[in-house]
């Protein structure tokens, strides 16, 4: 891995002293993102983020705007790695890769698939703001709000471009806003833009409307309402009638900070909302019916600091503070202390001696009768939450089980009291409450994980002599044999998980549910490219078919709507000419193009070879990708031999093969021109 | 120092007193330190209190230190600490800096103010930058940290409110240094134990415990 990071070290090297040569460098480091392991992911974004700050003098600008829209994806892809270092680098990256891609797609109407991509990573990014991601979640939303400050600082600066570039800025004409957009935009609807700002800007307020004080979060709010104050009019008395609304000293102590803090908490926020007011003020930027009341504001936390000014804060009484109601458990902690039953289960306070009555020497039907009526009382949330805890502990313990054995319980001896048994009362559990989405996004990683665990695993093959008349129509899996795990795995993904618009699902999310399975056989796949060229091979025919099926299945439809439902041959027969768009089948065997054209050595011919012979389907820009290896001295002789063998064996793509030769036979380099030359000659 | 240190200033009005007793103290320590004053000059005690001494920002402290020198009320400079102070800023660093105009000096990850209204002023200021200011296409606005620490105005009280700075910063360091060992070796409770922006207002909390004589502010704001 050292010789990787070295390898990259020297890329980059290159990259920044060589401004002809950067724009190659990042090209190449593209698809390396993609690369499983943190260190490689972590250096990428590294390296992105300085690659996007580079001033002009070593990246030219017309060159970093095209590779702003090459990155979009890469930066959706990195956004979803849980490491905050990864998730640091790429914000800073994707403030500057969204300020030039929007403003790419805003001067050239029409760039739907772009624009597209920037929604996508807008999503990505803006949608975790005031999240715990990465961090798992706490047993309380309380704990949650004071957690992840760290990424959550960074998101704003994001989330206050998006603000900023969706909505109009009358007031400074200079500067790119939506007021700069064509209103005849046919991307940019302005009535949405400026409406789904609005829906951020009342997010990035949310933090100061909180029943208790997140003071980094709260200070940082204020200063960047400053800008909101300043640019945008039409939101300024949103803001004040928020800032107006804020009062520290109604603000609840919360569970998870001493008092002494909640009174600084209460000095600091005043003096922000002062040095807001103060500034807002200075550059006449208040609206008149809220003159008064910022004066007002300003006298009321100006006279507060003065009563505290030079006094010891932290010895002054103040009987107003209240606690915030405690919703959580005493002993919320995550991680198993000791290794017993009772720290398991344990979520009171560990002191309490109540916690050392001995149950046992009770009657079952009494045992019955309390748990019945402590699961009435609990809510299912809350018995959710507790659930939720013992399952963590549970887990850390096992992960320290590998190394220390479990003491065996000393009290195996069981009371036989069956007579005492009472079966006057009837328990049923609740019905079970859907995942949420975080929920199924780490249960989908279990499932994943299992799945890769069967691959380690020698289970016995089952050889059924009939296997050999299988066919098409019949089912995939007949017996269990040693590929079968990854059969299920890209069912899973393919079939499994694909969803349509219209069925109260949420597209988006089901896409990403289903990319994680992707990505996993992605991973497994880069982890050893020689030895699962089949495996990749046969998830990516599954992914053609089954998004061409679904996609033709969706076009059907559309035309049987148009027709009373009815449903006729013509119709079948104009679906099956139709070119069916397979955008997730595209996006991913270029991944894995990508991620082969970059590995590749001369000794890898046949593999590659393989891959472009066995993929269901090409695109003219997946076969343009091939154009890079022949750049490369040390394999144009693989390049030039992929391009013969797909103008010889797979017609559709002949003339994006021959498009390639031309560009190179028109290139300045003279070995690659006198070689493409030649096979122009020999096929056009 | 660790190479991850972060990288600090030291604000007051003038950038002579407590601002530089600071960035001296500091940069002993081993810190990555700089210094700036808000004001809109350098104002410094004259022959009475009506007749300050005045320059501009950029005045090496050397040409300040000549000019008290040759005047005639130098005695009563000398008794008031005055040329004290400038033969240990000269030996600092050349010349007082102003802070509205320090944008050749890069980013900082913590401003630490030594008055109220000098605190005022950077984050009125940091406000203005992230509007007023023609961004590059390239420039990414950085988190930072703005602590106020009071101190007034004197020799005696800047060195010990210079002492109580070192302090913060140290257990800032120090909070840190834990939160890498304890990520190396697995034993957090709550990834978030680890990040400083989590945990700053605790920091803060037990620094004004031990320091009640002087008082703090605090804010986040984007540089």
């Amino acid at each position: 891995m050292a010789d990787i990071v070295g390898q990259l070290e020297q890329a980059r090297n290159l990259a920044f002293s060589n401004r002809e040569m950067f724009p190659q460098v990042l090209r190449q480091v593209f698809p390396l993102a993609g690369n499983a392991d943190l260190t490689i992911q972590r250096w990428c974004s590294q390296f992105f983020k300085d690659a996007f700050r580079a001033s002009s003098d070593k990246l030219d600008p017309a060159a970093k705007i095209d590779l702003a829209i090459d990155a979009v994806d890469t930066l959706s892809l990195l956004m979803q790695v849980p490491d905050h270092e990864v998730v640091k680098n790429t914000i800073d990256a994707s403030v500057v890769v969204f300020r030039l891609v929007y403003r790419y797609v805003a001067d050239n109407d029409g760039s739907n698939g772009i624009w597209a991509k920037l929604q996508q990573l807008k999503a990505h990014i803006a949608g975790k703001y005031l999240t715990t991601w990465p961090l798992d979640a706490a047993d309380t939303n309380e704990a949650d709000m004071r957690r992840n400050i760290e990424i959550n600082l960074e998101l704003l600066k994001f989330v206050m471009l998006v603000i900023d570039y969706q909505s109009r800025s009358p007031t400074q004409p200079g500067f790119f806003s939506l007021s700069k957009v064509n209103p005849n935009h046919t991307l940019m609807k302005p009535q949405q833009l400026e409406a789904e700002a609005h829906k951020l800007l009342e997010k990035v307020l949310q933090v100061l409307e909180w029943d208790i004080l997140v003071t980094p979060v709260v200070t940082a709010t204020l200063t960047q309402l400053a800008f909101v104050a300043h640019r945008k009019p039409q939101f300024i008395t949103r803001v004040f009638k928020t800032v107006e609304n804020f009062d520290s000293a109604s603000k609840y102590q919360s569970n998870y900070e001493s008092v002494e803090e909640f009174k600084l908490s209460r000095k600091y926020t005043d003096r922000s909302i002062r040095i807001f007011l103060s500034h807002t003020l200075k550059y006449q930027l208040v609206p008149p019916n809220y003159q008064q009341v910022a004066n007002k504001k300003v006298s009321q936390v100006v006279s507060r600091g003065d009563e505290v000014r030079r006094r010891d804060i932290l010895a002054i009484e103040d009987p107003s503070i209240t606690k915030r109601k405690f919703e959580g458990f005493e002993n919320g902690t995550k991680r198993l202390q000791n290794l017993d039953y009772k720290s398991l289960y344990c979520l009171t306070d560990p002191n309490n001696e109540l916690n050392s009555f001995d149950l046992t020497t009770l009657p079952p039907n009494i045992l019955v009768s309390m748990t019945i009526a402590a699961l009435n009382k609990a809510s299912p949330e809350r018995l959710a939450k507790g659930l939720d805890i013992v399952c963590s502990r549970y887990k850390s313990a096992l992960q320290r089980a590998t190394g220390s054995e479990v003491k065996k319980s000393e009290s195996d001896d069981e009371d036989d009291n069956m007579e005492n048994f009472s079966s006057d009362t009837v328990f049923t559990l609740p019905p079970p409450q859907a995942l949420n989405f975080a929920e199924k996004k780490e249960h989908l990683s279990l499932i994943i994980q299992n799945f890769f665990s069967l691959a380690d695993q020698k289970i016995p093959e089952v050889n059924d002599k009939q296997d050999t008349g299988a066919q098409l129509t019949q089912i995939a899996i007949k017996t269990w044999k040693k590929d079968s795990w990854y059969v299920l795995l890209t069912r899973l993904a393919t079939r499994g998980m694909r969803a349509a618009p219209g069925e109260g699902i949420d597209v988006e999310k089901e896409q990403e549910l289903a990319d994680m399975v992707r990505q996993a056989i992605f991973d497994y796949f880069l982890a050893n490219i020689h030895s699962r060229i089949d495996i990749v091979i046969e998830w990516l025919s599954e992914e053609w078919y089954a998004e061409k099926v679904f996609n033709e299945g969706k076009a059907l439809q559309k035309m049987a709507q148009e027709n009373n439902g009815v449903v006729t041959e013509e119709m079948r027969i104009e679906v099956d000419f139709l070119t069916t768009p397979t955008p997730i089948y595209e996006k991913w065997s270029s991944k894995v193009l990508d991620s082969m054209i970059s590995f590749i050595e001369p000794g890898d011919r046949k593999i590659f070879i393989r891959l472009l012979s066995d993929l269901p389907y090409l695109t003219d820009e997946m076969v343009s990708r091939i154009k890079s290896l022949c750049y490369d001295p040390g394999r144009a002789k693989i390049g030039f031999l992929s391009l013969q063998f797909l103008v010889m064996y797979r017609p559709p793509v002949k003339s994006a093969c021959l498009n390639v030769l031309k560009e190179l036979a028109e290139g300045d380099q003279d070995d690659l021109k006198e070689e493409a030359t030649k096979l122009l000659e020999k096929y056009s | 120092m660790a190479i991850d240190s972060l990288k600090i200033c030291t604000v007051c009005a003038s950038n002579n007193n407590r601002s530089m007793e600071s960035h001296k103290q500091l940069k002993d320590a081993g810190y990555d330190v700089k210094s700036f004053g808000t004001g809109s000059a350098v104002r410094l005690p004259g022959p009475s209190i009506d007749r300050p001494n005045v320059y501009e920002f950029g005045t090496p402290y050397e040409d300040i230190y000549n000019d008290l020198m040759s005047q005639e009320a130098h005695k009563m400079y000398e008794s008031n600490g005055l040329i004290h102070m400038l033969n240990r800023n000269r030996h600092v660093k050349r010349a007082p800096e102003k802070w509205h105009a320090n944008a050749y000096a890069g980013k900082f990850d913590l401003v630490i103010t030594c008055e109220e209204r000098c605190f005022d002023s950077v984050i009125d200021d940091l406000m203005y930058r992230l509007v007023n200011k023609e961004d590059a296409d390239t420039e990414v606005k950085q988190v930072v940290h703005v602590v106020n620490v009071d101190i007034k105005d004197d020799n005696e009280n800047a060195f010990i409110g210079a002492k109580g700075i070192v302090k913060l910063v140290t257990m800032i360091h120090e909070f840190k240094e834990r939160a890498k060992e304890k990520r190396k070796n697995g034993s957090f409770e709550d990834e978030s134990e680890l990040l400083l922006e989590d945990n700053m207002m605790r920091i803060l909390t037990e620094w004004q415990r031990e320091h009640t004589h002087l008082q703090t502010l605090y804010g986040v704001a984007y540089y």
